[in-house]
């Protein structure tokens, strides 16, 4: 198992990966910033499970709603910038696992819980933020940043010597 | 080259591949960003459409409209005036500056109305010329002072409701409309709704569907809220404040609670729905009993009712008809709606459009097939006992059959408020007549506020027929 060499199309498709979940992150946050008057206050009050109390009093204090729906916003179109040009794409992934690991336990779709926010799907423990978060976990462990991204670069300007990836 | 590590990042110079290679996300950045901008444009056009319309069109019959009053209610209106073609906005007046007036000022920009601002409303009658009505959503108390100067000054006003908060200050304003001549509209937007006009005159006139009514009901429910707060940067300077009636921002934000400010829910709510009642059975009220209190909150920011039972009784030509209202701030459950009930059918209604069915007796009543074939009721949908009910052996013998139910065949998505605004404008254009006229909504008024009267007196309050009029 050690010397497992990724071959060409396979790197592909893992930066394409990569550059997918960027997109999808980038609109979200773009598409929110466009809309001018977005917030989480609905998306937070609709909190169930334990962190539910924690969720909505976070809605409810305007000063610290105003953070979250800014940093969220930003953290989004950073997160889908850094995946989409694979610029500080560990961190990216890392802020993008975080973001995705609290949407989920803010609703998470476990057995009993009920919410008036429609799904377009059914889901029981793992719904599409698993996935996207599973797939950031992958892209935190692969260098794809190596083979294709501004990372690549950023490690030849300062001269560091990078881990050899892929062995 | 089809085995490959991504090892080119070995403290090398940068060769063309790295390059290459390290700005690959560079292309599909551009793909985003065409995709973006391609959908923000189409957005944009949707909303200019929208706008060009609607409000920012000029032309020789625009109508020059001003705000009076920019919270949350005067917002609600604004956004279904924007939808609306033919208004030209001039001025907005709100005491507060800082907030709610900078907020208007700003999405009305937006849509290309540039307006001047006010703090006093004297201000602006002084200095704006060529204004043609007034739309007012300030505090109760404040609405007779700014109706009557509005009138004075030659607007036609769309005034929210509770018309005021004294009927000495709702007669003012009746008086003044009659003086000036000049048209007085009240913001109770379900004389002006789709559903409630085909309900009343089709279903319950036309067809008499309900038969003889004997009661009616209706009910406001809303869960337990927080008081309303405010952004401790913008708050109003406490000599302003005082200024304009109110002794603190907790006061100014909340002021529905307060004696000689508000009414307390069962005006701010019950309001519209009292004055359904009297539009659907033709009558004003004959007494009205009430038990209510401060049951929840804390009296000492809540001098008014959280909790209120009103029993009305109506004298109609066909008989006497009881009427219960209730309102309550403590839980949401079940919602708002109002219900007539008569010897051969119920109808039940909502503003809120999920909600809006007849229900045939089917002991009583005869065949609503043709209606339904008309297209005045939707198919009825049988509501039956449930053969699999295991829970109960048998039907009960005092249980009669149920009625079948038929949704209302007439559907409105619009902005609630949008068609009374509409009726106003329409009148002031001369093409309609009012609505909810000032000696309607003063009649309106005179039922609704005797019920804070009968909490106090703790019995059955009786109307004068001269008590209506002005
Ligand atoms: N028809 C409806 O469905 C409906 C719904 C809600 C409220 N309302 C009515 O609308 C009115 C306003 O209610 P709201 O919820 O918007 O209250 P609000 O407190 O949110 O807004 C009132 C606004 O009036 C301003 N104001 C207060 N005194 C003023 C003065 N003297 N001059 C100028 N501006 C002044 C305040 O600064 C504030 O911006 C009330 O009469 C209420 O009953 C009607």
């Amino acid at each position: 198992m050690k010397n497992i060499q990724l071959s060409r199309i396979q790197w592909i498709s893992l930066v394409a990966l990569r550059m997918i979940i960027g997109w999808h992150f980038l609109y979200e946050g773009v598409a929110k910033l466009l809309k001018g008057n977005w917030s989480a206050y609905g998306f937070l009050m609709e909190s169930k499970w334990i962190f539910a109390d924690l969720f909505r009093w976070m809605a409810g204090q305007p000063a610290l709603l105003e953070v979250v729906n800014a940093a969220n916003i930003w953290g989004l179109i950073l997160i889908g910038l850094g995946l989409m040009l694979g610029a500080f794409t560990r961190l990216a992934a890392a802020g993008g696992i975080l973001l995705i690991a609290l949407y989920y336990l803010c609703n998470p779709p476990f057995v009993g819980l009920f919410y008036s926010i429609p799904a377009e799907g059914n889901y029981i423990f793992i719904n599409k933020n698993i996935v996207e978060l599973a797939a950031l976990v992958v892209l935190l462990l692969i260098p794809t940043q190596q083979m294709a991204g501004v990372d690549r670069i950023l490690a030849k300007l300062l001269k560091k010597s990078p881990r050899n990836p892929a062995s | 080259m089809s085995e490959e590590k991504p090892k080119a990042t070995c403290g090398k110079k940068i060769d063309r591949r790295d390059f290459l290679q390290g700005l690959a996300g560079v292309p599909v950045l551009g793909a985003f960003a065409l995709a973006a901008l391609k959908q923000e444009s189409y957005r944009r056009s949707r909303k200019a459409q929208a706008v060009a319309s609607g409000a920012a069109q000029g032309g020789a019959a625009d109508l020059n409209v001003a705000l009076l009053g920019v919270g949350a209610q005067g917002d609600v209106l604004l956004n279904s005036m924007l939808k609306i073609p033919g208004l030209r906005f001039r001025a907005v007046c709100d005491i507060w500056s800082e907030y709610n007036l900078r907020r208007a000022a700003n999405l009305l920009k937006k849509y290309g109305h540039e307006v001047n601002s006010y703090e006093d409303y004297r201000d602006m009658l002084d200095k704006e010329t060529g204004l043609d009505a007034v739309i007012i959503a300030t505090p109760d108390f404040w609405h007779a002072e700014h109706t009557v100067a509005c009138l004075q000054a030659g607007l036609h006003v769309y005034c929210e409701k509770e018309m005021s908060n004294t009927l000495e200050g709702a007669r003012r304003m009746v008086q003044a409309a009659r003086a000036t001549g000049k048209l007085l509209q009240i913001g109770h937007q379900r004389r002006s709704n789709p559903r409630y006009i085909f309900t009343h005159d089709v279903l319950l006139r036309e067809l008499n569907l309900l038969g003889r009514m004997v009661t009616a009901g209706g009910q406001w429910n809303r869960s337990a809220a927080p008081d309303l707060g405010w952004p401790k940067k913008y708050e109003i300077p406490a000599g302003r404040l005082r200024q304009y009636g109110f002794n603190s921002m907790h006061q100014f934000t909340n002021w529905r609670w307060y004696k000689n400010l508000g009414g307390g829910p069962i005006v701010d709510l019950g309001s519209h729905q009292i004055d359904v009642f009297s539009w659907f059975l033709g009558v004003n009220p004959k007494s009205v009993m009430a038990s209510g209190g401060t049951d929840y909150y804390d009296p000492a920011t809540h001098e008014w009712y959280d909790t209120v039972l009103a029993i009305y009784e109506y004298e109609t030509p066909r008989g006497t008809v009881r009427a219960h209202y209730k309102t309550q701030t403590t839980n949401g459950s079940l919602g708002y709606y109002e219900q007539f009930m008569g010897d051969q059918g119920t109808l039940v209604l909502s503003e809120s459009s999920q909600i809006g069915a007849v229900y045939r007796e089917k002991t009583r009543a005869g065949s609503w097939d043709e209606w339904v074939r008309k297209g005045y009721l939707g198919e009825p949908k049988i509501i039956e006992t449930r053969a699999d009910d295991t829970a109960r052996d048998s039907l009960d013998v005092r249980e009669t059959i149920s009625p079948d139910e038929h949704k209302i065949a007439l559907s409105f998505f619009d902005p609630y408020h949008k068609p009374h605004l509409e009726n106003f404008f329409n009148a002031v254009r001369g093409h309609a007549t009012l609505n909810c006229p000032a000696q309607t909504g003063y009649e309106s008024a005179v039922a609704v506020l005797k019920v804070n009267e009968a909490v106090e007196a703790k019995r059955t309050l009786y109307f004068t027929p001269e008590e209506f009029h002005v």
